[in-house]
């Protein structure tokens, strides 16, 4: 496995958690990429900070759609994808 | 959808003879099928992502009197600042390599996704380059409700905008009137061109959102693409799916290519007979009927099953599965150190390597993409079908189904072999596991059967004039050197004709004793030409593999090209090139003895030869492409180090292994 090397994530009011544990049909933003290697290809994907997503299918592949862009992502990356669900923001 | 609109604004290059024009998008934007359109062939579109990975160029027509377009097809970006292959051809091509920058740049994007298309263009409308936003598929973006106000997109983005549906050349007249009147009016609040990409992806957003009405696109996917991605991506349905899918699309490949196969190889016969009744007899007739002719006909017979399979390919691209099938074959490849990237490659190469080994290019990580490039070879190609087909007919004569099985078996051996050499070199010479994967997913779409037909046309031309020429001028050698130094007739050949003339012989006793004399000539003469004595200098290196030295002949022959062991073989068998597998080739083949008589072809030695041409890298052309794509030549010599020494080692084990059991 490449490395990863964790960033700094940026402050916020809600507790992020991996795009791997939240439920199908989830809109959650995205908050932070804790994989250095693949953060350039994602963001050109759409996948960048602050983007929104909504879960489409959990496992190997994991699905998501940002706006009208489905990405698969496998589940190693997916892990690496630190997300406030928006369920939490809206609390 | 509203109608195109292209301000009226001076043209760019009025005076300019021929106007260089480059089409620029996201990946699966039909960026490709506008090119075909546009020049009417000569690329090849793709639904999975990075497929085109160089620059392509053609002519095309202007609208009305303005000159004729260059256009080029670049590589499909979705962000000129990423650090990967495509990005770096296309902002080079862009800024004007070793050709003169385009006077104008048409951006495609998918109406179904503006937002994020948006990205790119803004990106160069904040370079300050000259656009016209070229609005593909509003087909289907009117088929799921989502609404374009294209007037008001071209005012916003300051630039023509022009709705087309490039799959049946809808609006691509307005296109080529738009090229001549593009402007860069740059937007008053687009973010500069060193803008986060945050910032560039929000403004292009805003962009899409004021100018789009109708349904959400972000939530305008139906439920049908939900389900199948469930299904297609499913670890048992979507390996069941996937081995379906692959099942029929082989059974159609071999199903339907014998009937042109057949075809081409009954026309070359009847060439060749032809030319031997019409040349006077001698070399020049021996160089065209046998060399040329045969040559000739041993590349064309590959041609059905290339453009067959490059066609299957194509369609199934079109309609988005490939890239789920990558997901499918990322859980399996990932364990023997390969990227599900690779799944591409390695499928293309079952047709030729030469592709499958370029199509590697569309692998981000350079591990990867040489762990792909030098297990690529392994895959069966069509090159190897002759050979298994002789091969397998020598071991199971009037038993087709053990045969099949057979053949089936070198397929596997062969993707067995790429997986375990890929597991090798990943704990040895390229160390580390392979990325994970991250791909966009693309809307399932009906296939375009002219682009498959277009993308079949270009890989058939494409092995022609590579692969072809190099076998061709194989099997004129090959001729030569089997044909030349002619030797003194044998004795024995002039007693015997001398014996067929005899007063009081019948006819058929007479024409048996001339063929006896003929034989005996032949045989002298093999031995005696420079094939003959190449083959018995060599053949102690492979004579614990069971070969002899005319099998030794055919393995050096092929070595350039694995095809050409056919003809090598009956040229060595009748003295006549024959580059078909029919009855009559098998037949001679089969009756090929060794110099002390016994059968060439014993059940262990055509084993043996079958596992050495399922494993060995027999193929200069693959080995200039492993060279050129990995930038060093010592990869390609690992190559064919590496696969020659496993094959001969898998061939030297199973010949001693059925000696030793028994089996001649």
């Amino acid at each position: 496995m490449p490395s990863r090397t964790p960033s700094p994530a940026p402050a916020i009011d809600f507790p992020a958690v991996p795009l791997t544990s939240v439920p199908v049909g989830a809109v959650a933003t995205l908050h932070e990429v804790r994989d250095a290697e693949s953060r350039t290809l994602l963001r050109s994907l759409g996948l960048h900070d602050a983007c929104v997503m909504r879960l489409c299918k959990v496992g190997d592949p994991c699905i998501v759609q940002v706006r009208a862009t489905r990405i698969g992502l496998s589940s190693a990356v997916a892990r690496c994808l630190y997300v406030v669900p928006e369920a939490d923001v809206k609390k | 959808m509203s109608t195109a609109v292209a301000p009226d604004v001076e043209p760019l290059v009025a005076a300019a003879p021929v106007r260089r024009i480059a089409l620029i998008g996201n990946p699966n934007t039909g960026k490709t099928t506008l090119f075909n359109v546009l020049c009417g062939a000569r690329a090849k579109t793709s639904n999975f992502p990075g497929t085109t990975t160089s620059v392509r160029t053609g002519r095309a027509e202007a609208a009305g009197t303005l000159p004729a377009l260059e256009v080029l097809d670049l590589p499909g970006v979705y962000d000129l600042d990423f650090e990967a292959p495509e990005a770096l051809i296309a902002t080079t091509a862009l800024a004007g390599g070793r050709q003169p920058a385009p006077d104008a740049v048409v951006v495609i994007a998918d109406a179904c996704n503006l937002s994020r298309n948006l990205v790119l263009a803004a990106q160069l409308l904040a370079r300050g380059t000259r656009i016209v936003l070229a609005l593909n598929m509003v087909d289907l973006a009117g088929r799921r409700g989502i609404v374009i106000d294209v007037p008001r997109l071209s005012q916003r983005l300051g630039v023509p905008v022009i709705p087309l549906v490039a799959r049946s050349g809808r609006g691509v007249d307005d296109l080529r009137r738009a090229l001549d009147t593009e402007r860069a009016v740059r937007p008053a609040d687009l973010p500069p061109a060193n803008a986060a990409a945050h910032d560039a992806s929000e403004w292009a957003h805003a962009v899409a959102t004021s100018v789009t009405s109708g349904s959400d696109p972000a939530l305008s996917l139906d439920r049908v693409t939900e389900r199948m991605d469930y299904i297609l991506t499913h670890p048992v349905f979507g390996l069941a799916a996937f081995m379906g899918i692959m099942g029929t699309l082989f059974w159609i490949l071999f199903a339907l290519a014998t009937v042109p196969m057949d075809l081409i190889e009954t026309t070359f016969a009847q060439l060749g007979q032809l030319v031997e009744r019409t040349l006077p007899d001698g070399p020049v007739r021996d160089l065209v009927a046998q060399g040329i002719v045969g040559g000739i006909a041993g590349t064309v017979v590959f041609l059905p099953q290339i453009c067959l399979l490059f066609f299957l390919i194509t369609l199934l691209e079109d309609t988005g599965y490939l890239a789920r099938a990558a997901f499918v074959m990322d859980r399996l490849l990932a364990r023997f150190g390969l990227p599900g990237h690779a799944f591409v490659p390695l499928l293309t190469s079952h047709a030729c390597a030469l592709p499958g080994i370029m199509s590697t290019r569309l692998i981000p990580d350079r591990r990867d993409r040489l762990a792909t490039i030098l297990v690529a070879p392994f895959m069966s190609c069509s090159a190897r079908l002759p050979v298994y087909v002789l091969l397998t007919t020598l071991l199971f004569a009037g038993h087709p189904a053990a045969a099949g099985l057979v053949f089936a078996g070198c397929y596997l051996l062969g993707a067995g072999a790429a997986l375990f050499t890929a597991k090798l070199f990943g704990s040895t010479i390229l160390k580390g596991r392979p990325r994970p994967m991250i791909l966009e997913l693309p809307s399932y779409k009906r296939p375009s059967v002219r682009n498959a037909l277009l993308t079949a046309r270009d890989q058939g031309l494409a092995f022609l004039t590579t692969a072809g020429t190099v076998i061709v001028a194989i099997c004129i050698v090959m001729w030569w050197l089997s044909a030349y130094p002619h030797v003194d007739t044998p004795a024995r050949a002039v007693e015997l004709r001398s014996a067929a003339t005899a007063v009081g012989l019948a006819p058929e006793q007479a024409e048996a004793l001339r063929a006896d004399a003929d034989a005996v000539q032949t045989r002298a003469s093999q031995i005696g030409s420079f094939a003959g004595r190449i083959g018995h200098t060599l053949e102690p290196a492979f004579r614990p593999l069971g070969f002899d030295w005319q099998l030794t002949v055919g393995v050096l022959t092929s070595f350039l090209a694995r095809e050409v062991f056919v003809s090598t073989m009956s040229v060595l068998a009748a003295g006549q090139a024959a580059t078909d597998v029919d009855e009559g080739v098998v037949t001679r083949i089969r009756s090929m003895t060794r110099d002390d008589g016994t059968p060439v072809f014993t059940p262990a030695t055509a084993a043996s030869a079958l596992v050495f041409f399922v494993l060995a890298m027999q193929c200069l052309p693959t080995l200039t492409v492993t060279r050129k794509e990995t930038g060093s030549v010592k990869y390609a010599a690992l190559q064919l180090f590496y696969m020659t020494g496993l094959a001969y080692v898998a061939a030297f084990l199973l010949y001693q292994g059925l000696r030793a059991s028994g089996v001649a």
